[in-house]
């Protein structure tokens, strides 16, 4: 099963996906998280360190001075450029933060064309989308079978999950909005009423997912038992219902 | 005084923006303020309105060999006197358009037009006095590919958090690739107490110009989609942003 999470930059899409990858391996299922973001964070919210985050990158922008060897095969991008996270979750990185040189696997590939070669075979894979809406924009049909996306009570972040809900409803994958930062009523009702009636869960702003940001740890070993981390979990169920048992 | 604002997504640059934007131009400076975000950020925060259509994708043609240029008799100046649009307190938005379902094609000429426009900005006499501002998009692609090529000095909006100070660094690092000159300023966002500025300063090393309170007028702007400057005018967050209006405009700018 492929998910992939889109929103505006800043409002949570990589600590979803990083919390959902984390809750979706306790549960038994085999997860390959995908950091698909040209500035990919993914690896902090998994709980792999801020530094060990940022080493992932430089091997790949080593590529650049020829420091490492380019690569031609999916499974060899998956070992050579990705790293295990806690739970068995394995972490690949994508993007590059500049140019990208065709021809290789490594650099000539786009974060959705990696979507598409790598093989499910029973894992979950776990995209997380550069910010904005053009990656769901170009998302082909049969390319995810889930998009998620991340909104949270600003104008600005609506704006953007209101246009990707039509989208991604075009492309017939089922659509789950995470409203997330949720205080009180005001601020659900305004997510509410930029998403129609979308499937969605409420993720209250919460404490520990604030503190995990600031402490560059994975929410889920902040807290499992917070509110905000709860909920993704309850996502992460809901999602897991949807997959073929390996 | 020729500035680009750079962070993360959500860290707050287009706030941050926009108010330096119109406070700058009420202290009497004739501003640009550049928008090369695809998605309404800027517009937003400044309360300006948004054409539905990007203007400069009059400004640009394709050649025969397929290239993208200025059409003949178009200038920087007279790009920003033709398809920049007006902003509150007189600031004018020179923007490059916005994504919509049509996907990019559709401002492909708005966006070599915009492109051709800022790399030409250092010849254009007329706007030598002009506060020229730029919103570039979340992260450091931008930045990598050049899209601040008027920039005497980059603005760090950054929060305190890990993902945002990592962003940061990685702009730094592509920036400093870029030109050598390159030299920044920090602005702390969305901060509870004085440790956190000071943790984010430490971590890059870049001197600390201003702070930014966490501050429920901001929070609310956000969610009704307007101004901050006209939601709340003396909401902490404006009191921080005038200091740092302020210290740009003598030139405070400590290297």
């Amino acid at each position: 099963m492929k998910i992939v999470v889109a929103g505006k930059g800043g409002v949570g899409k990589t600590t979803v996906s990083g919390t959902l990858a984390r809750a979706l391996a306790r549960a038994g299922h085999d997860v390959l998280a995908l950091d698909a973001d040209t500035n990919p964070m993914l690896g902090v919210s998994l709980g792999v360190g801020p530094e060990e985050t940022d080493l992932l990158v430089a091997v790949r922008q080593g590529l650049e001075t020829g420091e490492t060897e380019h690569e031609r095969s999916t499974e060899g991008f998956v070992e050579r450029f990705g790293r295990d996270a806690p739970d068995g979750v394995r972490l690949v990185v994508a993007s590059r933060i500049d140019r990208p040189n065709p021809g290789c696997m490594c650099c000539g590939v786009s974060p959705e064309g990696l979507l598409n070669e790598l093989e499910s075979d029973g894992k979950i894979i776990i995209g997380d989308l550069e910010a904005g809406i053009g990656t769901v924009l170009r998302l082909q049909e049969g390319q995810a079978d889930v998009v998620v996306i991340v909104a949270q009570p600003t104008a600005k972040s609506l704006n953007i999950a209101r246009r990707a809900v039509e989208m991604a409803a075009e492309k017939s994958a089922r659509t789950i909005v995470v409203a997330n930062r949720v205080r009180d009523d005001e601020d659900l009702a305004v997510i509410r009423e930029a998403v129609g009636d979308c499937e969605m869960i409420v993720v209250p702003d919460d404490e520990a997912i604030a503190r995990a940001d600031r402490e560059g740890v994975a929410a889920i070993d902040v807290d499992p038992d917070s509110p905000g981390v709860r909920a993704i979990i309850e996502l992460a169920d809901r999602l897991a219902a949807m997959a073929v048992p390996a | 005084m020729r500035i680009a604002v750079v962070g993360k997504g959500g860290a707050g640059k287009s706030v941050v923006s926009a108010n330096l934007a119109r406070l700058l131009a009420r202290r009497g400076h004739r501003v640009l303020a550049l928008d090369s975000d695809t998605l309404p950020g800027l517009s937003i925060s400044l309360g300006a309105e948004v054409p539905e259509e990007a203007p400069l994708n009059d400004a640009a043609e394709r050649t025969e060999q397929g290239r993208w240029r200025l059409k003949p008799g178009i200038g920087p100046v007279r790009a920003v006197q033709r398809y920049a649009t007006d902003a509150p307190d007189g600031v004018r938005l020179l923007a490059i358009g916005k994504t919509d379902k049509r996907g990019l094609a559709v401002n492909r000429a708005s966006h070599n037009a915009f492109y051709e426009v800022i790399h030409r900005l250092d010849r254009a006499a007329s706007l030598r006095d002009w506060v020229i501002l730029g919103d570039l998009p979340a992260g450091a692609r931008q930045t990598a590919f050049d899209w601040a090529p008027y920039a005497e000095h980059f603005l760090l909006v950054v929060e305190p958090t890990w993902q945002s100070m990592l962003t940061a660094r990685r702009i730094v690092r592509v920036a400093r690739g870029q030109r050598e000159d390159a030299t920044f300023s920090l602005v702390v966002n969305k901060v509870t107490s004085d440790e956190d500025a000071a943790r984010v300063q430490e971590f890059l090393g870049v001197p600390l110009i201003a702070t930014v309170p966490v501050d429920e007028g901001v929070r609310s702007a956000e969610r009704a989609g307007v101004a901050l400057l006209d939601h709340a005018p003396d909401s902490a967050a404006i009191r921080a942003i005038e200091r740092l209006a302020e210290k740009l405009d003598v030139g405070n700018i400590e290297r």
